[in-house]
């Protein structure tokens, strides 16, 4: 370091800046008004609730969440990779909390939400529901087993689309993922998704502290996860990743 | 949170988890260089103020790009610097960077060895009007790594240059400081 740089780096430390102001409780601050806006009793309940799907062949039952190994993530979800799985209920139907079901008309549900997407490769839903068991509330998609729309083990029907306000809750829809299971950043129609294939994973929710809802949990097949706008998308079914692509490519 | 502190890389997959406790101390931690290089760019506490705020919260929704296993410094430095360079071209100014050196250095009680000899006074203020007559690329440059002590790898984060730009422009940079630290003597 020549001696003009060792009097900038002497200069540096003498400086006196502007006094940091206090940030972080601020950003807190607005991190916490982002879904108060929207159902301020529910949010405080959940806070930072996260939604998470845990991917991996053997179900393990360890006593708390075991290490991150690996992480990705969009608005509003995230994929985790980590050693061992947290224990979720073998049945899968039973845990589906689709909430209540809505009306179809037009090939659109009922719903007072903003912005419900349907696919249109796959024509109007069979079946649809809301639940406002998280922040921001969720809308389900359910279409039946029938040619090339295999019965999922794990929901007990073909696919099941479901959306979420990603701005309410960052970080909601979480998946861990362990060694067995592919996960793979990609676009769709220029939108930012992952698509997790390989093994079956479990449907679940964080608390505020990050810790897992076990009541929430649940097995899923493959999944693609889109960011559509300020709307999460998750697809699942025993697709192929060509398939599901396709489907939520038509997304409208 | 647990009776240690948790590392960086667990608070940051924590914040990614939606943890916004383990994100607020990631926030205590970077905020001061985070707005002393808000400051640098804009020349404003205020503006400082505003953007550093505005990019913690956009960070926090960015999470999901962040790679755990990259340093979290450099990307968060990123994020300030384009916010602060936005507050900058909104607020359609740009003021004269108030950088002010401490009035008396050795009031902490440090005794001067030639290694960490303080600069004299009037050495100082020299060097400083010297980097403030310097145009801006050249300024930011010397001021994130020597003011602010920034890496190479931070200070290319921060203004979005490669890191051989940092390099190249931080030794021309360096080059006209001298020339006018001679012309000045």
């Amino acid at each position: 370091m020549t001696e003009l740089e060792q009097a900038l780096t002497r200069l540096g430390a003498e400086i006196e800046f502007p006094e940091t102001p206090e940030l972080a409780a601020s950003v807190r601050r607005r991190l916490a008004g982002a879904p108060r806006r929207r159902n301020l009793g529910r949010t405080l309940a959940l806070g930072f609730a996260a939604l998470a799907v845990l991917v991996g062949a053997a179900l393990a039952v360890p006593p708390a969440r075991s290490a991150v190994l690996d992480w990705l993530g969009l608005r509003g979800a995230t994929v985790e990779r980590v050693e061992t799985l947290p224990r979720v209920p073998a049945t899968a139907a039973t845990a589906l909390e689709l909430g209540r079901p809505v009306p179809i008309e037009d090939g659109h549900p009922l719903v007072k939400v903003p912005l419900v997407l349907v696919p249109t490769a796959l024509g109007p839903p069979d079946a649809a529901y809301v639940s406002d068991a998280v922040p921001g509330g969720k809308v389900s998609l359910v279409y039946e087993p029938r040619d090339g729309l295999p019965r999922s083990r794990f929901t007990g029907v073909g696919v099941l689309v479901t959306q979420f306000s990603g701005e309410a809750s960052p970080g909601f829809v979480s998946k861990l993922v362990d060694q067995g299971v592919t996960v793979e950043r990609l676009t769709v129609e220029g939108r930012p998704g992952l698509w997790i294939e390989g093994g079956p994973h479990a449907l679940l929710f964080r608390g505020p502290d990050g810790e897992i809802l076990e009541d929430t949990a649940r097995l899923a097949g493959n999944t693609l996860l889109v960011e559509h706008g300020s709307v999460l998308v998750r697809l699942e079914g025993e697709v192929s990743r060509e398939r599901a692509l396709e489907i939520a490519a038509s997304l409208d | 949170m647990g009776d240690r502190p948790l590392a960086e890389t667990e608070l940051v997959a924590l914040a990614q988890g939606g943890d916004s406790r383990a994100y607020q101390t990631l926030v205590e931690e970077h905020q001061t260089i985070a707005f002393r290089t808000a400051y640098l760019i804009t020349g404003s506490a205020a503006d400082a103020e505003d953007a550093v705020q505005e990019a913690f919260v956009k960070a926090f929704y960015a999470l999901g790009r962040f790679r755990p296993d990259a340093p979290f410094r450099p990307w968060v430095l990123r994020i300030v610097a384009n916010e602060a360079r936005n507050t900058r071209r909104s607020a359609g100014r740009r003021e004269r960077l108030a950088l002010r050196a401490t009035e008396d250095p050795l009031s902490g009680g440090a005794v001067p060895s030639p290694e960490t000899a303080l600069l004299g006074s009037e050495q100082r203020e020299e060097l400083l009007a010297a980097v403030e007559e310097l145009r801006e690329e050249d300024r930011l440059v010397i001021g994130c790594r020597y003011l602010l002590g920034l890496s190479e790898e931070e200070t290319a984060a921060a203004l979005d240059w490669r890191r051989g730009t940092v390099k190249s422009r931080l030794s021309r940079a360096l080059g006209r400081l001298r020339e006018r630290m001679e012309v000045r003597a």
